[in-house]
């Protein structure tokens, strides 16, 4: 057996059937790219609970010309606090750009600062529930304070949400897989019959079963790859597409979060794991129907 | 290799000992069949519709497994042979079926080459041998066509250059002319004899018993499973035999 027997066959397999290669192709796709799309939409929100992977119970905002460290200080005095953050403006930009890089150089070309001095509270663990809602509401008639929030509730809710719309990506990923590998499977079989006299030709000409079996393989891991590179293709251009319209029509929430597209390990591992799936698509075919 | 090379050795080509073969508790397809082909013979297997020719082939070609007894193909037990090193047995041999089949979307040339690259066959050698094997059943001038463009006759020649391709020991051919005019069987029957010449052993299952007769070599027939009396007092001498490695 050699590469170009294997690789001509492979591609006489694809061309046999164009409409059964191209449906094939087209199922992978749709498997891989319902999953993609959650991991998009979870990669940007997760980076906002990124940016809060230690939240702070409440968020007090500062008037510009507020002196910060007396407030900290009037804060920490209460018992039910562990520890008070002040973030200074240059240090909000600075966390903002790291977070989300495609829209930091927009703002730095901003006159002044964009974002207002903030006092972040965390609680001690010994804090009633009820302790960050009070700490915010009596810090809201302090002199120099803007504004003041409690985020905890919030925060847990949002990254909860992440989660679950991970799961759901992954569980929806896991299932339109196995009917990747199932449509791949029914493709396979199919090109089999339509290959029924070159394999019996093979056989009596003293074949092996994995020089008869390899161009399936090898065609099925293509079909799969494919597959999983239009998914990504198409995520792609969703994800442009979505960030032309924003770009022209901003939304207050959207705008925020949907700045980056997939990884480049997340990008690579659609096609990737497309010819894993054709792979075994071929591999269950092939051990139900190569000997009929 | 050539089959002059490969057919060196003293022990018959094909040997038969009391073989049966059941399909099902109430078929006997073929029952206590003993029988010997020397090399380089040119044996007719023969018999009516029924008789368990076809059985007898798919055997001889491990296609099927005898339910007792033993063959010996070319020194090899293939009863016993692991499923593995059946490929690598059927490169010695080379079948022609009624039903030949061909690639209809590849040339001649595409067909005889395609089975030699499944084998890992360098091109060069690919070309030598598919041009010798077309050349040898007179279709080298129509190495471009497509099976869909060439008569019953000449795509029967092509299955037979597709069988003696890789050069075989053994050319076992079932009913090679039973879609063929009186004619073009005897052509055909010309080329099995032209390939026996040249020191390939050539066993035809047919039913033809004029073309049987005309072309006068050894028969062998079989009626209802079993081996004819007239042949049997032939084979005695075949009846026993020692166990062979596969």
């Amino acid at each position: 057996m050699n590469s170009r027997y294997l690789f001509g066959e492979a591609w006489a397999i694809a061309k046999s059937g164009p409409r059964h290669t191209a449906i094939a192709v087209a199922l992978i796709a749709l498997a891989f790219y319902v999953p993609g799309l959650f991991a998009l939409l979870s990669r940007n929100l997760g980076r906002l609970a990124g940016s809060a992977r230690e939240p702070a119970a409440a968020i007090l905002t500062l008037d510009a010309s507020a002196d910060a460290h007396s407030v900290a200080d009037r804060v920490a005095q209460d018992p039910r606090v562990a520890k008070v953050t002040i973030v200074g403006s240059a240090a909000a930009l600075e966390r903002f750009r790291r977070a989300y890089p495609d829209l930091g150089s927009a703002i730095a070309d901003l006159g002044e600062a964009p974002f207002p001095p903030t006092i972040e509270v965390s609680l001690k663990p010994s804090a009633p529930s009820r302790a960050a809602r009070e700490i915010a509401v009596a810090a809201r008639s302090w002199p120099g304070v803007d504004s003041a929030e409690s985020e905890e509730e919030f925060a847990k809710k949002f990254r909860d949400g992440v989660r679950l719309l991970r799961g759901a990506g992954l569980f929806l990923g896991g299932l339109l897989t196995v009917a990747a590998i199932l449509s791949v499977s029914s493709a396979v079989r199919l090109a089999l019959d339509l290959h029924r006299d070159e394999i019996a030709i093979m056989r009596r000409m003293g074949a092996t079963e994995t020089a008869i079996r390899a161009p399936f393989w090898l065609h099925a891991f293509f079909e799969g790859l494919a597959g999983g590179a239009v998914a990504l293709a198409l995520l792609y251009a969703t994800y442009r597409g979505a960030a032309y319209l924003l770009s022209r029509d901003p939304h207050p929430v959207l705008s925020l979060f949907w700045v980056g597209f997939l990884d480049l390990p997340t990008a690579l591992a659609l096609p990737a794991v497309g010819a894993v799936a054709g792979f075994l698509g071929s591999l269950l075919s092939l051990s139900k129907s190569a000997r009929a | 290799m050539t089959p002059e090379e490969q057919t060196a050795g003293g022990a018959p080509m094909i040997q038969l000992f009391r073989v049966c073969k059941d399909f099902g508790p109430f078929r006997h397809a073929l029952w206590e069949v003993s029988f010997t082909v020397e090399r380089g013979e040119f044996v007719f297997l023969t018999g009516p519709s029924g008789a368990g020719k076809s059985t007898l082939l798919k055997l001889l070609f491990r296609e099927e497994l005898p339910t007792s007894g033993q063959i010996v193909v070319n020194g090899r037990n293939i009863g016993v042979l692991p499923d593995g090193q059946v490929p690598y047995f059927r490169r010695t041999l080379g079948v022609v079926f009624q039903d030949f089949k061909l690639i209809g979307r590849k040339t001649i040339y595409e067909n005889l080459a395609f089975v030699q690259s499944v084998l890992g066959l360098s091109r060069a050698e690919q070309k030598r041998r598919a041009y010798q094997a077309l050349k040898r059943v007179g279709l080298h001038h129509r190495m471009n066509s497509l099976p869909s463009e060439l008569s019953g006759g000449e795509q029967q020649r092509t299955a037979i250059a597709l069988a003696i391709v890789n050069e075989p020991v053994l050319l076992l051919a079932d009913e090679p002319t039973g879609n063929l005019d009186p004619v073009l069987s005897e052509e055909i029957m010309k080329l099995f004899s032209e390939i026996n010449i040249r020191g390939t052993t050539v066993f035809v299952a047919t039913h033809d018993v004029d073309l049987i007769r005309r072309m006068g070599h050894r028969v062998v027939t079989l009626e209802k499973g079993k081996l004819r009396e007239r042949d049997m007092v032939r084979e005695t001498l075949a009846q026993e035999a020692p166990f062979l490695p596969g």
